[in-house]
């Protein structure tokens, strides 16, 4: 294959403006994901339950935009969706004691089961459901930005979520850095003893975080029926709670790391769906590539980070 | 002189044991205050229900005459009560400014005002006089500095009742040196300390009065001019007890350990030993000194077969034993006390039947075609409860049921019962109590005295120095000198742990055998 030929591929399937914008718009929930995962993470807590948070933000943003014919009552809803089984993520593991695994797995069976459920019961629907009385976040077109030629493209145009999402992972970073608040949350994440001598409530913090971290994936779960589609699906999670947790990690448990590592999977993900387009490949492998992407980024990972920390003891001890 | 402190009838029960049984204890405001016990006596449960981390059943505190519920501990440091941990609480990813002022930072609206954090932490150090930068992160500095920012900690939230927990453990002799100039300056601006400690000799040095307790109960305070470390211990046990072991001149034999230029990496896969030769003959104890974490696991690790070794060589008796695994240097007649008897001495869950038998199951008489001989097996296991007096309500109780003391007791019962012709002992009296200790001493000297070689490893320098028959100093990997026992000083041993060595000074290497 000659270089000519690949540099073809390369712009039609990846450098463009449309993937562009195509990876910014699908890593947004798993931005929103991983924020999840480090809220809870950065305080000491391993929360698998982001894909039932997930799920529930999905379906009760639909049913909110449902009946009140309003896309933002719907996001008012699954927020508070969030803060609630998050609120009783963290009363049964943390106060009730119930080992915070099984806890997390429990949410998660519970969230695929009770939104089909709730499908069925209040819509009459199986599988899925949409209506015309579902109202969706429109795309906002940002003054100025717009303006400009190719960034105004790739920056303007997506739903109020996709804007809030960046703005979340700014907010989140000021919160961790800058707040007193946040500088107890990572002490209790990193050593719960020391911050309990000195007076700070560890388990208001962690019950706390726990649910903040429950607002955040329900507005992943917002992003995947309002943000796009304006409709219910089961399932419609398909994994991205795990995801997160996994960007997480290979985001180093920082905020803007979190998103680095989600638009590396959104543009994976839009890759995807371009090849799906062109048949080269069959589209179960297609649609495995994320899921491949998870394992291959955070093994490269891990291992890089093995070799640094190894120099760097290496180091240390030559200094001495 | 007024009254800090007054707890009277205090009364604290865990599930099954009561730790503290109707105490009265009482500090003066401005004086250092030792409070001394074996293990388990109470004294950092009767500190920690002061400081607010336990609830007592029963019982009231008075502070500087006051009557006063303290019912968390943000309560015992509003009433300027700061309490330093025996394993310190300090966020290590955090600076030493961000540890001192957790919980209590200067804000501006809602965010922290980092100029003034930095300011105050610097202006309380100069108070002080405890020097340290507020911008180094914790995980960077040396045990005692850290132990800097746990007292700065206290004195940010204007504490002046200091209660310092066991605070020398971790300390080099010079370290702990330096901390008492510390508590002495302390003192000179006003403050109140109590100490807590089960080393008699620092009770002498520091503090004004000393207080003993024993089994959760009171048993009288003393001024500590008007007593002597005899009577403190006879406090302490309830009854005499030898405070330094009795043995006989060393007779040896044999070459029994020989380490050729060993080599060892840690788990961070840094060298942690760093070439060492010694040798230990037979009916001699070698004690190795050295602060902890200078390689001290690694060596012993090696020794024994846990862990692989770079370069260099082991020979017990005369065989090369570097490449074979555990059981195969146990049969060449190796035996271990290993550092941790939680983790690594002993299977909790197992009853001590199960546990004394643990590295003689496979072989006759204990088992026979692959059978165990349950018979055979608890003569063995009575027998040996007797012998070392394992205080147990029976050989099938699990090992979790015993107390510290006990538990070792169970691990020397195993691993001395076969007679080894070398025991290797890590940190053997590490947390128990002067009687328990009395009884570990005096079992590993009965065994040199039999003809075992002896490396001893430990933290204690007074340890060290009352067992030992030779002294190797382990600094960084590496043994910085060998010393006869009878030579040995404080000084010049804790010179040697700190790294320094005066190369002026002969250093009797691989003295100390005929």
């Amino acid at each position: 294959m000659d270089t000519t030929v690949l540099l073809d591929i390369l712009q039609r399937y990846v450098f463009n403006v449309a993937n562009l914008q195509g990876m910014l718009r699908l890593s947004t929930p798993i931005v929103l994901a991983g924020l999840c995962a480090l809220i809870t993470s950065r305080a000491g807590i391993l929360n698998i339950a982001g894909e039932g948070m997930i799920l529930f933000g999905a379906w009760f943003a639909v049913a909110g935009s449902y009946f009140a014919e309003n896309a933002l009552v719907g996001v008012a809803a699954a927020m508070l969706s969030g803060a609630v089984i998050g609120g009783l993520f963290a009363l049964f593991s943390l106060r009730f004691r119930a080992h915070i695994i099984i806890m997390g797995i429990a949410i998660n069976i519970f969230a695929n089961a009770a939104t089909i459920f709730l499908t069925r019961a209040v819509f009459k629907q199986a599988g899925a459901f949409a209506a015309p009385r579902i109202q969706g976040l429109n795309p906002i077109a940002l003054p100025i930005i717009k303006d400009i030629p190719i960034l105004g493209e790739v920056l303007s145009g997506y739903s109020l979520i996709v804007y809030l999402t960046w703005i979340l992972v700014a907010l989140t970073t000021l919160f961790l850095y800058r707040t007193p608040w946040g500088l107890h949350l990572r002490a209790v994440g990193e050593n719960p003893q020391a911050a309990e001598t000195l007076g700070i409530n560890v388990p208001r913090i962690r019950f706390a975080a726990v649910m903040a971290s429950g607002v955040y994936a329900s507005l992943a779960g917002v992003y995947l029926s309002l943000g796009h589609l304006k409709m219910y699906t089961d399932q419609m999670a398909a994994g991205r709670g795990y995801i997160g947790m996994a960007v997480n990690t290979f985001g180093g448990g920082e905020p803007i790391g979190v998103f680095l590592a989600s638009t590396l999977f959104g543009l994976v993900d839009t890759i995807g769906w371009r090849l799906q387009g062109e048949r080269i490949m069959p589209v179960y492998f297609i649609s495995m590539l994320p899921y491949v992407a998870t394992l291959v980024a955070l093994t490269v990972f891990t291992l890089r980070q093995q070799r640094a920390k190894r120099a760097a003891l290496a180091n240390n001890a030559e200094e001495e | 002189m007024a009254i800090a402190v007054e707890m009277r009838g205090i009364r604290k029960e865990f599930p099954g044991v009561v730790a503290n049984d109707d105490v009265d204890f009482a500090v003066e405001e401005g004086e250092i205050h030792a409070l001394v016990g074996e293990n388990g006596a109470g004294k950092t449960t009767l500190m920690n229900v002061l400081y607010g981390l336990y609830h007592a059943e029963a019982g009231t505190i008075k502070i500087r005459g006051q009557p006063v519920q303290i019912r968390k501990n943000s309560d015992a440091i509003s009433l300027g009560i700061g309490m330093v941990h025996q394993s310190f609480k300090l966020v290590s990813s955090f600076t030493v400014a961000e540890n001192i002022t957790l919980g209590a930072e200067s804000r501006t609206g809602i965010f922290l005002d980092r100029k003034t954090i930095h300011d105050n932490v610097v202006e309380i150090s100069e108070r002080f006089g405890l020097k340290v930068d507020p911008d180094a992160r914790i995980q960077d500095l040396p045990v005692g500095v850290q132990q800097r920012v746990e007292i700065l900690k206290t004195l940010y939230r204007n504490a002046d009742i200091l209660v310092l927990d066991e605070p020398t453990a971790v300390l080099t002799p010079q370290e702990t040196r330096e901390l008492f100039g510390v508590i002495r300056s302390l003192v000179h601006e006003g403050k109140t300390v109590v100490f807590i400690t089960h080393k008699l000799r620092e009770v002498m040095e520091i503090s004004d009065r000393v207080t003993v307790m024993r089994d959760g109960k009171m048993v009288g305070t003393k001024v500590t001019k008007d007593t002597s470390p005899r009577e403190l211990a006879r406090m302490m046990v309830g009854r005499e007890v030898l405070l330094r072991v009795k043995k006989d001149k060393a007779k040896t034999g044999d070459i029994v350990l020989r380490l050729e230029n060993l080599k060892v990496r840690d788990d961070r896969d840094l060298m942690a030993i760093r070439g060492i030769s010694l040798e230990v003959r037979a009916g001699e104890i070698l004690g190795v000194a050295g602060v902890e974490g200078n390689g001290q696991r690694e060596l012993v690790d090696a020794i024994v077969g846990l862990r692989p070794v770079v370069a260099g060589s082991v020979h017990i008796s005369g065989e090369a034993v570097t490449t074979l695994p555990v059981r195969g240097r146990r049969e060449t007649g190796m035996s271990c006390v290993p550092e941790d008897r939680y983790v690594r001495g002993l299977a909790l869950p197992a009853t001590v039947e199960e546990n004394l038998i643990v590295t003689g199951y496979h072989k006759a008489p204990m088992s026979r075609a692959g059978l165990l001989n349950s018979k055979e097996i608890s003569n063995y296991a009575n027998e040996a409860i007797k012998t070392f007096d394992v205080r147990t309500t029976g050989k099938d109780v699990p090992a979790s049921t015993l107390s510290g003391g006990n538990l070792q007791k169970v691990v020397l019962a195993r691993e001395l019962s076969t007679h080894p012709d070398l025991l290797i002992a890590a940190q053997p009296t590490r947390g128990l109590d002067i009687g328990s200790i009395e009884f570990v001493h005096q079992r590993i000297v009965d065994a040199r005295d039999r003809g075992t070689a002896v490396l001893l490893v430990s933290a204690e320098l007074e340890e060290v120095m009352s067992l030992s028959d030779r002294i190797a100093v382990l600094y960084e990997g590496e043994i910085v000198g060998t010393i006869d026992a009878g030579k040995a000083t404080e000084d010049g041993l804790g010179l040697g742990m700190a790294g320094i060595t005066d190369e002026d000074e002969p250093e009797a290497k691989e003295a100390g055998h005929d």
